[in-house]
């Protein structure tokens, strides 16, 4: 039987780490919502924002966090051009599926170029703060994972208040909701949709920053991070915002908790399992939507 | 939509109901079916006689692993193909019927191809239970759980050392152990070369039959296929086991020519995306689109790692061809093909569809030769849809007496626009 101070620990891990993974979830969620598009190259664009947090760090010697000063800016314009120039070409019938592989292609595209130019060599930011902890009822907390989470739960909230208490999020809540009727009512979809896109890479930029911080990364990183993230939001119910981050909590909490007894290779089934068992007796996901019915 | 309707693209195939010219077959339309078959045969014999003018053991070895791509694009197929259903991750199918060959003549004993028969049926055994879980929700489901599939093999498969190796690998022993290298090729060669044969010709059958009727139908409109009583969920399942059961045998004749299992090559996502790359570039409604695909990009592949090794090129190489493909040629070169030829030797036939009122006016005033040309749309046209009321643009398919071009098109997709 584990210590209570590791039970504690790997819950306040698991807890840290499932905030990353909402955010990240969300960002998939709103692309799902907004176009019916899985969006492989999210966890690539993650990786090429952690890559431009290290670069900045190494070869300009500033803070891994100011990189977010020019990366959500950059990626929220990719997003939009993303969505405006390209997966607004495809045919309407088959955009599920061709636009996975569009942006499949995106992301090998993404890590073909990051092993160009950077090698494969795993790459690590050290901070100054990198080894600092917190002592919290026995259990150690490593600052950088404090750092990351508040991070992630600042994005998560200012998407909230986006969507929820802003014009702009009222569109694009109508737009996911009834794109025909939300035309009807005068709303710019297709200018939405973009911005929509742009703001769901922006997740991205800004996870891929927190995961910087105290990750080992390498340019086929992303292969470990788009499965769990597909899980979750098959979990939470395609579409939902809401669901994908309780799911990812959940999830987060999970495997944090079976990496006690199973050690961390292992424990990643978990988030398998889950989407085989939502699919095989729940396909609409546990805390989903209408949407997730047909799609 | 990608739907105009097969018959335009494949008129040689009786399954698909062809608006056929009243006329008697017209010396054109003849050559045209020669070329094809010309074709084909150019294309078997060059295939059949490879190890015959290979220059070296390394080409014919290339052309192994060609025949071993195409023999997996055309299985991916089955599923793509058919239903539109996009799986990203055939390529942990291969694996698993790679590693369940190299398990079943290292760890049990049998011999080399019982043991491939035995993993061919347990990969379809397998895909019946992943088949259920994906299949029951439409689109982009499937897609995920064919992606997990690939990352929860891998994750098995390098963490489960005792039994299969783990990330040092898995050796089979070789079925033939006292042929020389080149031979070894040669044999093999001919072995893909048949289970090429015998996946293409089930590909046609179903292509032919009532069932694969009911699998275009899915593809076109699952919501239509299903209320006109085509049990699409059975159906989808029952293609995606065949399709598993042939990519499991490919697989596993890969690792008893290969010989070496290494989990991070077999479960790699970047194959199943190959073998899509392959099908989608040569057509995928096309019985030999992903035999083209796969000579083509195979090709390229094995260039790419003879001239840039370990660099990330192939990568970026692969990510651009698959966006372009996707972008710019979703059907694929050989319709494209077809589309050409049927330009210069066949009449101009095609869909009512693709005829506007205003030409169908235009052309049964010049039949007629009356003077009605200039008064305007004909009285006796019912719709009375004159090319100015309409824009021009109005589709003809609602006048009865249409010409002989109007054919019924069961299946055939309508122009509302797709629920999104």
């Amino acid at each position: 039987m584990p210590s209570g101070a590791l039970l504690l620990q790997s819950v306040v891990l698991g807890l840290l780490l499932g905030g990353l993974y909402a955010l990240l979830a969300a960002g998939l969620t709103l692309y799902f919502g907004i176009l019916r598009v899985v969006m492989i190259a999210h966890s690539a664009f993650l990786i090429l924002a952690a890559y431009l947090a290290w670069w900045s760090h190494t070869r300009l010697g500033v803070d891994p966090l100011l990189s977010l000063v020019v990366s959500v800016p950059l990626f929220f314009c990719i997003g939009v051009g993303l969505q405006r120039l390209l997966l607004a070409r495809l045919r309407p019938a088959t955009l599920t599926m061709m636009s996975v592989l569009l942006t499949f292609a995106i992301a090998v595209l993404i890590e073909g170029l990051l092993g160009y130019a950077f090698t494969g060599t795993q790459r690590r930011i050290q901070l100054g703060y990198g080894a600092a902890s917190i002592g919290f009822f026995g259990a150690r907390i490593a600052v950088v994972k404090l750092i990351a989470f508040g991070l992630a739960a600042v994005a998560l909230l200012t998407l909230y208040l986006l969507l929820k208490k802003t014009t702009f999020g009222w569109a694009l809540r109508a737009t996911i909701q009834h794109r025909d009727a939300a035309r009807l009512v005068g709303i710019d979809t297709d200018r939405v949709a973009g911005f929509g896109f742009g703001i769901g890479l922006a997740t991205a930029a800004v996870g891929g920053t927190a995961l910087s911080l105290d990750t080992t990364i390498y340019p086929s990183l992303h292969w470990h991070w788009i499965g769990p993230l597909m899980a979750i939001i098959v979990v939470g119910g395609l579409g939902s915002v809401p669901g994908a981050a309780a799911a990812a909590m959940l999830l987060g909490l999970l495997q944090s908790l079976l990496q006690i007894p199973m050690g961390t290779t292992w424990a990643q089934t978990v988030f398998y399992l889950a989407l085989f068992a939502t699919l095989a007796f729940r396909p609409q996901g546990f805390f989903g939507g209408r949407l997730a019915q047909r799609f | 939509m990608p739907s105009v309707s097969d018959s335009l693209t494949r008129p040689a195939d009786p399954a698909a109901p062809v608006a056929s010219p009243a006329a008697a077959p017209d010396g054109r339309q003849r050559l045209g079916r020669l070329l094809s078959g010309a074709a084909l045969l150019a294309l078997a014999v060059a295939v059949l006689s490879f190890p015959a003018w290979a220059p070296n053991p390394y080409v014919l070895s290339a052309g192994v692993v060609v025949l071993n791509y195409a023999v997996l694009s055309t299985s991916w197929n089955f599923v793509g193909g058919f239903t539109g259903y996009i799986s990203l991750g055939h390529g942990a199918l291969a694996g698993l019927g790679g590693y369940a060959t190299g398990l079943l003549v290292v760890r049990a004993g049998l011999p080399s191809f019982v043991a491939l028969a035995v993993a061919g049926l347990l990969v379809a055994a397998f895909a019946v239970p992943v088949g259920y879980a994906a299949l029951r929700v439409r689109g982009a489901s499937f897609v995920i759980v064919s992606i997990a599939l690939v990352l929860i093999l891998l994750l098995v498969f390098q963490s489960w050392a005792s039994v299969t190796g783990g990330s040092r690998g898995l050796v089979v022993p070789r079925p033939f152990p006292d042929l020389l290298r080149p031979e070894h090729h040669r044999v093999f060669y001919y072995l893909f070369a048949v289970l090429l044969g015998v996946a293409l010709l089930v590909w046609w059958l179903i292509d032919r039959s009532r069932f694969g009727l009911g699998l275009k139908a899915i593809r076109e409109d699952e919501d239509k296929a299903e209320s006109l009583g085509t049990p699409t969920f059975g159906y989808k399942l029952v293609v995606f086991v065949v399709s598993a059961g042939f990519t499991g045998l490919a697989g596993g004749l890969y690792a008893l020519w290969f010989g070496d299992l290494d989990p991070v090559f077999q479960f790699s996502i970047l194959t199943g995306a190959y073998l899509v790359l392959m099908a989608l570039l040569g057509g995928v409604r096309h019985l030999f689109g992903p035999v083209v695909g796969a000579l083509v990009v195979g090709v390229a592949l094995e260039y790419f790692k003879v001239e840039f090794g370990d660099t990330q090129l192939h990568l970026v190489a692969t990510g651009v061809l698959l966006a372009l493909v996707v972008l710019f040629m979703p059907d694929g070169v050989l319709p494209a093909l077809g589309g050409l030829r049927d330009r210069y030797l066949r009449p101009a036939q095609a869909s009512i569809r693709e005829v506007t009122a205003a030409e169908l006016w235009a052309r049964r005033a010049a039949e007629s030769g009356s003077t009605s040309t200039v008064t305007g749309p004909a009285p006796t046209d019912p719709a009375g849809s004159g090319p100015a009321a309409s824009g021009g643009v109005e589709r003809a398919t609602a006048d009865p007496d249409a010409p002989e071009h109007v054919a019924a098109e069961p299946g055939a997709p309508t122009t509302e626009p797709e629920a999104r």
